[in-house]
C-alpha cells in the first residue's frame, strides 16, 4: 500500500536540483549525528554501548559520504552545474539528526530510546524516498544501502534499551516520543516567532529608521578612510560597556 | 587577586583564570563541549577553570569580558542604517541576534556567576588582542600590531607596550583602522569566494596560495587600496558583507575574479578553474603580505623598537608573519599561541591585572599548556574493556617504543599533560608521523584528517637543531616556537622531509625547546637516533569538523575511528588490531 506521504515525497524529490541539495543536507545531518554518537560513546560507562555507538558513528559518517557523493554527482549532471539552488530546508522531509541533543545530559536509557525513535523515523522516511525514486536508480541505491544500516541501528538501540532498562523500556520510549513531539513544537514555535520578528523588524526598518539612516549616511560621508587616532581616554576605564 | 577573563558569542569562546597575576588555566569552550568553534557563553570553560583552581565565583575579584558589547551593537546598527534600504535583512538578523543574548553580557555574567555588578569589567576587543600578544611575550618593550575581521569598530590597531623593571606596565593603542575597512574581512571574503568556511578555512586559502601565481594581484590591489596616510581602505563596491548577512562579495567582485567555487566541489589543480582558484588565493595572500609588511615597517620606523607583538586572527597567517620578520626591520616578532578571539580571554584578564589594577608585572610562562590534563588510567581501562593490548610503560620505554613505531611508519596519537590553549597542537595533543614520505602525507589526508590534498602538514624539530633542516632568518626560532611562521626547508632536506615540505619548498615548523615539552623533545631525539633526522610530522589530534581532543577518552574515540595506529597517553600505550573499524564479538554484532 502506498504511503499517504508518497505524493509529498514525489514532489520533494522530483526536481534534480532540489534532490541534490537535499542529499547534501542529509550528508550534513548524518555527519552531525555521527559526532553526537561519538560524544555518546565518550560519555557512557558501558563498554558494549561504547562500541555500538562508535560503530554507529562510523556508519553515519559512511552515510554522509554516500549522500554527499550522490548529491555532487547530481549537481554535476545538471545542465548549468550550479550551487545546489535554494534549499528550502523546512519544506524538505527527512531525518533531523539527534535534534541538537546535549548528549552529556542524557542517561544511556534515555539516549537509546531517543536514538531508537530517530532511527525508526529515518528508516520510514528513507523507505518512502526510495519508493518514489524509480527513475533515479543511483539515488535509490544510496537510500537502500543506508536503509540496511538503519534497520540494524533501530534493532540494536531497542535491544540495548531493554538490556539497560529492562523494566522501563516502554516508558522510556514513550517519554522520548513526547520529547520529540515537544521539540517539534518548539521548532515550529521558534520558526513562527522568527518569522514574526522578521516582519516587525522589517516594518521598523522601513517606517521608523529612515531619518536615522539619513543621519548615519551623512556621518559616514564625513569619515575619511585610513588611520583614526585612539583617544587616550579609551585606554582607561574598564567599567563601560560602550 | 583572582581574575577571570572571558571571550564569547562570535567564534571560539573561552575562559582564562589569573591568580595573583599568574595564569592558572585557560581553555576554549569547544574543547569541553566538543562542538567545533563553540561560540556559546563559556559556562563549561568557566566551571573547569574555577574547579581547577579550587575557587568559587565569590572568590573572584573581577570578571573581564573581552570586548564592549554595547559599542559593538552600535557598530552593527549603524552599519545596517548606512546600508538603508539594502540592509533590511542584515538589520533584522543583527537585531534578533544581538538582542537575544549578546548585548546583555553583564546580566549574563551576573546570572551565571552571581558576582556583583562592580566586579564585571570590559576591555576593548583590540585591547584584549594587544594584551594577549604583549603581556605574554618575553619582552620589556614592543610595538604592537593587531588585525582581525572586526572588534567593536576597530579592525586593525597599532600601539606600543612597556614593562620597565620595577615600574608600571603600560599598553597604549595609538591608531586604528575602522570598520568596514578590514584586512580580516578582505581575507574572509576571498575565503568564502573560494568555497571554504569563514573563520575556519583561512588556513586553506594560505595553503592553496602556494599552488598559484599571483596574476590577480593588481585586481586585489584595486579592492584594497593604500591611503595617503599609510593605512588602507577597501573599495566597498566589491563587497556586500556590510549590507547583507547572506553574501560577502558583490557582483563586481565576480566580474573581476570569475565565478565562485561551490563548497562541495573539490579543487582540481589540473583544471582551468582549479588553477584560477589557486591564482586568486596567491594574489590575495601576496597583497595581504604587502600591506602588513608596509604597516609593520612604518611602525618600526615610528617606534624605534626592536620587538613587534602581533595579535588578532590575521596573526595566524604564518607566511605573512615570516615576511614581516624578514622585511619590516623588527628583530623579533612575537605571536602568542592563541592570537585569535579565544586568546582574548587571557588578554582581557591580563589587561585588567597589569593595567587596570596596576598589579606588578610578572614574567609570563612561555608555553601554551593551560588546558585540561589527561588521566592515563582512563585510557588503560577503556582500551582493556575493548580488548585492545594496553601497556603501561616507564618514561624511557615509552619514548623508545614510540620512536620505533614512528620509524616503522606507524601513525601515533600523542597525548601528554595539559592541553594547548589556542588552535595549534604544539606537542601535547598531536598526531605524529614520520615526515619522510609523501605517501605518509597522503595517508594522513585520506585516512585520518579527511582533508584537501593541497593542505600541508607541519614539522616539529628540536629548536637547537632547527637550523640544520630549515632556513631560519634571525628571529625565526622565536616565531617558530608556537608554529607561527612559514620558512624554507633546506633544499638538501626537501626530499627527505617530503611529508612536511609544501609545494613551494616551505614548512610551518615548530621549533621545540626542551623546557616547553620535554617528552616530545626527548621523543624527537630518540626518533633522530633511529632515523637520522630528529624531525616529525605534527598535526592536531582531531578529525575534520571536530575540536582537538582534550581527555583520554576523546583521544581514544578518535583513534578508533580513523587510521591512527598507536595511541600514547602519558605512559600508557595501546595499538589497534585493524584500521578504523570497531571490532564486535559475534553476539554483540547481533545486538
Amino acid at each position: 500500500m502506498r504511503s499517504p506521504l508518497s505524493a509529498i515525497h514525489w514532489l520533494a524529490w522530483r526536481d534534480p536540483r532540489r534532490r541534490a541539495a537535499t542529499l547534501l543536507r542529509f550528508a550534513e545531518v548524518e555527519a552531525d549525528g555521527g559526532r553526537d554518537l561519538v560524544r555518546a560513546a565518550e560519555v557512557t560507562r558501558d563498554p558494549l554501548l561504547r562500541r555500538l555507538f562508535l560503530k554507529h558513528a562510523l556508519d553515519e559518517q559512511r552515510h554522509a559520504d554516500l549522500f554527499r557523493g550522490r548529491g555532487v554527482a547530481l549537481i554535476r549532471g545538471l545542465p548549468d552545474g550550479g550551487d545546489g539552488g535554494p534549499q528550502a530546508r523546512w519544506l524538505t522531509p527527512g531525518e533531523r539528526g539527534l535534534d541538537d541533543l546535549r548528549v552529556e545530559d542524557e542517561g544511556d536509557a534515555a539516549l537509546l530510546a531517543f536514538l531508537h525513535l530517530s532511527e525508526k523515523q529515518a528508516a520510514r522516511d528513507f523507505a518512502g524516498y526510495a519508493a518514489v525514486l524509480g527513475a533515479d536508480e543511483a539515488t535509490r541505491a544510496v537510500f537502500e544501502k543506508v536503509l540496511h544500516d538503519e534497520t540494524f541501528h533501530m534493532t540494536y538501540t531497542h535491544r540495548q534499551l531493554r538490556r539497560v532498562a529492562p523494566e522501563r523500556a516502554a516508558t522510556r520510549i514513550w517519554t522520548a516520543r513526547l520529547r520529540r513531539f515537544w521539540k517539534a513544537y518548539l521548532r515550529l514555535a521558534s520558526g513562527l516567532a522568527g518569522l514574526a520578528g522578521t516582519v516587525i523588524l522589517t516594518l521598523q526598518f522601513f517606517l521608523i529608521l529612515p531619518p536615522f539612516a539619513l543621519l548615519a549616511r551623512r556621518a559616514a560621508r564625513k569619515e575619511t578612510p585610513g588611520w583614526t587616532p585612539v583617544a587616550p581616554a579609551r585606554n582607561g576605564s574598564l567599567e563601560r560597556e560602550y | 587577586m583572582n581574575i577571570l577573563g572571558l571571550s564569547a558569542h562570535y567564534h571560539d569562546s573561552a575562559a582564562a583564570l589569573l591568580v595573583d597575576g599568574q595564569p592558572v588555566c585557560a581553555v576554549q569552550e569547544e574543547r569541553l563541549s566538543r562542538r567545533k568553534n563553540d561560540a556559546a557563553f563559556p559556562l563549561g570553560a568557566i566551571e573547569w577553570c574555577l574547579d581547577s583552581a579550587g575557587l568559587q565565583p565569590g572568590d573572584l575579584d573581577a570578571v573581564v569580558f573581552y570586548e564592549r558589547p554595547m559599542l559593538k551593537f552600535e557598530r552593527i546598527l549603524t552599519t545596517a542604517l548606512r546600508a538603508w534600504p539594502q540592509g533590511r535583512s542584515a538589520y533584522a538578523h543583527a537585531v534578533r541576534n544581538a538582542l537575544g543574548e549578546k548585548v546583555w553580557v553583564r546580566g549574563l555574567i551576573q546570572a551565571h556567576l552571581g558576582v556583583p555588578r562592580r566586579k564585571i569589567l570590559f576591555t576593548e576587543h583590540h585591547q584584549s588582542h594587544a594584551a594577549a600578544a604583549f603581556l605574554t611575550a618575553p619582552t620589556d618593550a614592543a610595538a604592537i600590531l593587531t588585525a582581525d575581521g572586526v572588534g567593536e569598530w576597530a579592525t586593525l590597531t597599532v600601539g606600543r607596550g612597556r614593562r620597565p623593571p620595577g615600574g608600571a606596565t603600560s599598553l597604549e593603542l595609538l591608531r586604528e583602522v575602522r570598520w568596514p575597512h578590514s584586512l580580516g574581512m578582505l581575507y574572509s571574503t576571498f575565503t568564502a569566494f573560494l568555497g571554504f568556511p569563514v573563520n575556519e578555512g583561512e588556513y586553506k586559502v594560505m595553503g592553496l596560495a602556494s599552488y598559484g601565481t599571483p596574476r590577480f594581484a593588481d585586481a586585489v590591489r584595486q579592492v584594497v587600496r593604500r591611503t595617503s596616510d599609510g593605512a588602507f581602505a577597501l573599495d566597498l563596491g566589491f563587497f556586500e558583507f556590510h549590507t547583507t548577512a547572506r553574501r560577502s562579495y558583490s557582483r563586481r567582485f565576480l566580474d573581476v575574479f570569475g565565478p565562485p567555487r561551490a563548497a562541495w566541489d573539490p579543487i582540481d589543480l589540473e583544471t582551468e578553474d582549479g588553477r584560477r582558484y589557486a591564482d586568486v588565493a596567491a594574489s590575495v595572500q601576496l597583497v595581504l603580505e604587502e600591506v602588513l609588511v608596509d604597516l609593520a615597517a612604518a611602525l618600526r620606523r615610528e617606534t624605534g623598537l626592536a620587538d613587534l607583538c602581533l595579535g588578532g586572527g590575521v596573526a595566524l597567517n604564518g607566511v605573512a608573519n615570516a615576511r614581516i620578520l624578514c622585511e619590516s626591520g623588527f628583530e623579533r616578532v612575537f605571536v602568542p599561541p592563541a592570537p585569535g578571539d579565544a586568546g582574548c580571554a587571557l588578554g582581557a584578564a591580563l589587561y585588567a591585572d597589569r593595567i587596570h589594577f596596576a598589579q606588578p608585572d610578572r614574567p609570563f610562562p612561555d608555553h601554551p599548556f593551560w588546558g585540561p590534563g589527561i588521566e592515563a588510567g582512563e585510557l588503560a581501562r577503556i582500551a582493556a574493556e575493548d580488548g585492545l593490548a594496553v601497556e603501561a610503560l616507564d618514561e624511557a620505554a615509552m619514548l623508545e617504543r614510540t620512536a620505533q613505531d614512528l620509524a616503522a611508519g606507524r601513525i601515533v596519537g600523542w597525548m601528554q599533560g595539559a592541553g594547548e590553549f589556542g588552535p595549534r597542537a604544539l606537542g601535547h595533543r598531536s598526531i605524529l608521523a614520520a615526515p619522510h614520505s609523501a605517501e605518509t602525507r597522503d595517508r594522513l589526508n585520506r585516512d585520518i584528517k579527511y582533508r584537501e590534498e593541497f593542505r600541508p602538514f607541519a614539522p616539529v624539530v628540536p629548536a637547537e637543531l632547527a637550523h640544520e633542516y630549515f632556513e631560519l632568518p634571525p628571529g625565526g626560532l622565536r616565531l617558530a616556537r608556537f608554529m607561527s611562521g612559514v620558512f624554507r626547508v633546506k633544499p638538501q632536506w626537501r626530499a627527505a622531509l617530503a611529508a612536511v615540505t609544501h609545494v613551494d619548498g616551505t614548512a610551518r615548523l615548530q621549533a621545540l625547546e626542551r623546557g616547553m615539552a620535554p617528552r616530545l623533545h626527548d621523543l624527537l631525539m630518540a626518533y633522530g637516533r633511529l632515523s637520522g633526522a630528529p624531525v616529525l610530522l605534527n598535526t592536531s589530534f582531531n578529525l575534520a569538523g571536530e575540536p582537538i581532543v582534550s581527555r583520554a577518552v576523546e583521544g581514544y574515540s578518535t583513534f578508533r575511528r580513523c587510521g591512527i595506529d598507536v595511541l600514547v597517553a602519558d605512559g600508557v600505550r595501546t595499538v589497534k588490531r585493524t584500521r578504523a573499524t570497531i571490532e564486535m564479538e559475534p553476539e554483540e554484532a547481533e545486538a
